[in-house]
């Protein structure tokens, strides 16, 4: 069932725990961009401009502690949250293959636009950033985004 | 007759999209604001949505601070206890030769306990939370330190929390010397291909001075951020970036930024104290 109130019920908890996991906890890397999953979820509930905004509101949270690269976040989560919206219109179905490639995708396009915008000075080598940490982190995401959507039975056909 | 429905989908869609325009050109703004409005704006989401977090690992830190083996501390502790034992007669005969060349006492330095608190998000690599600000006397540039050596150094202040950067971020640098004071030079952070492999480079040492590997390389004061003879790192090898008539040098660094979670912050007060404050 997927009801509004159970979709954004899981937005909210995933946008805290990522919180809770990366910064009280201090986990970094070794947990998952639940955020970038949070707003990829949100993104298909939601037309453009809503993707737009929430991806802004939650980019500014993730930019509050990149003091040197700041706005890179709220770059890349606009994006991705205008981006995740539009799919809407370009694909109906709800495949796993689809929900997988859409999560990945998401993730790793998140990570180019933060790439794109974090600037000459603190930019990492594209082969290192691109071609090997952000797919892990892609897969990474992805697995975790199809559990969750799994467990919370937001009602995605195959999955559920 | 035109359908009324798809002219109110159609309009809705271009408003949508005029929405979406709006927030892609504030993120583009926020990219490019002036750093102190960045920083208003991070210090102003850091200190309200996000301080339940913060707070949250501030008491995680204290609790595994606390929670470390007695042992270890009292053992710490003994070493300290034989280091005042040993350093009393040389204050003394210091003291002795400062008036005996009419100097008057140096002012000690004053340093405040803080815990790190790492947010782990993306963009916030090599930049930590302090639990203290400028309340107690921490402000911008001031030096932070671990038992052995220099982390980094502080590059904003609140009330009672500042940010900091370590040693690994590419905008670190300091003015360095051999602890002889013989030979200058700068260090900077030197990415490896993955963090682990990240060091530092000591850069500006004349072409006719050789250093050999283990020198030891300590803060030389003339940068105006460090003062003088905080240790930074050991050298290693001579690096094959050469500028010129200067050589270059790998340093392995004291400190590693991922054991850090409790650090002294060195402070400038008037106040001629040389206690390290504990934290709140």
């Amino acid at each position: 069932m997927r009801s509004p109130l159970r979709i954004w019920g899981v937005v909210g908890l995933l946008i805290l725990l990522h919180f809770g996991l990366h910064l009280s906890l201090g986990l970094g890397e070794s947990a998952p961009d639940l955020l970038v999953v949070a707003l990829l979820i949100a993104a298909r509930e939601v037309d453009i401009g809503w993707g737009a905004g929430l991806g802004f509101l939650l980019g500014l949270l993730d930019d509050a502690f990149s003091i040197l690269a700041f706005g890179a976040n709220t770059f890349a989560l606009t994006l991705v949250g205008m981006g995740g919206s539009r799919t809407r219109d370009l694909f109906v179905g709800d495949s796993l293959f689809f929900l997988t490639s859409y999560l990945m995708l998401g993730k790793w396009a998140r990570d180019f636009l933060h790439w794109v915008a974090v600037g000459g000075g603190l930019r990492e080598s594209f082969v290192d950033t691109m071609l090997i940490q952000a797919p892990i982190s892609a897969v990474y995401a992805g697995i975790v985004g199809l559990v969750v959507i799994a467990i919370s039975g937001l009602g995605w056909e195959t999955v559920r | 007759m035109p359908s009324y429905k798809s002219d109110i989908r159609g309009s809705g869609k271009a408003q949508s999209g005029f929405i979406a325009f709006g927030f892609l050109v504030l993120s583009v703004i926020a990219l490019y604001l002036p750093d102190p409005s960045q920083d208003e704006v991070a210090s102003l989401l850091r200190g309200s949505v996000l301080r339940p977090f913060i707070l949250a690992q501030e008491g995680l830190v204290r609790r595994s601070i606390h929670a470390e083996d007695t042992e270890v501390l009292q053992a710490r502790l003994d070493s300290l206890e034989a280091v005042i034992a040993n350093s009393n007669t040389l204050s003394e005969e210091n003291a002795r030769l400062r008036s005996l060349l009419d100097l008057s006492g140096r002012t000690p330095a004053q340093y405040v306990a803080a815990s790190v608190i790492r947010s782990g998000t993306p963009g916030s690599e090599s930049m930590f939370l302090l639990d203290e600000g400028t309340r107690s006397g921490v402000t911008k540039d001031s030096p932070v330190i671990m038992g052995r050596g220099l982390l980094g150094v502080v590059r904003e202040a609140q009330a009672t929390s500042a940010t900091a950067m370590d040693w690994t971020h590419p905008q670190f640098w300091a003015s360095a010397m051999t602890e002889d004071g013989s030979i200058y030079g700068f260090v900077e952070a030197s990415r490896g291909r993955f963090r682990e492999a990240d060091r530092l480079l000591l850069n500006g040492i004349p072409f006719q001075e050789e250093l050999e590997a283990g020198v030891v390389l300590v803060t030389s004061g003339l940068g105006g951020v460090y003062p003088r003879g905080i240790r930074i790192g050991v050298v290693i090898e001579e690096s094959d970036a050469q500028e010129g008539w200067r050589r270059s040098y790998w340093l392995r660094p004291f400190v590693s930024p991922g054991e850090a979670t409790h650090v002294q912050v060195r402070v400038s007060r008037g106040t001629p104290d040389t206690e390290v404050r504990a934290p709140r």
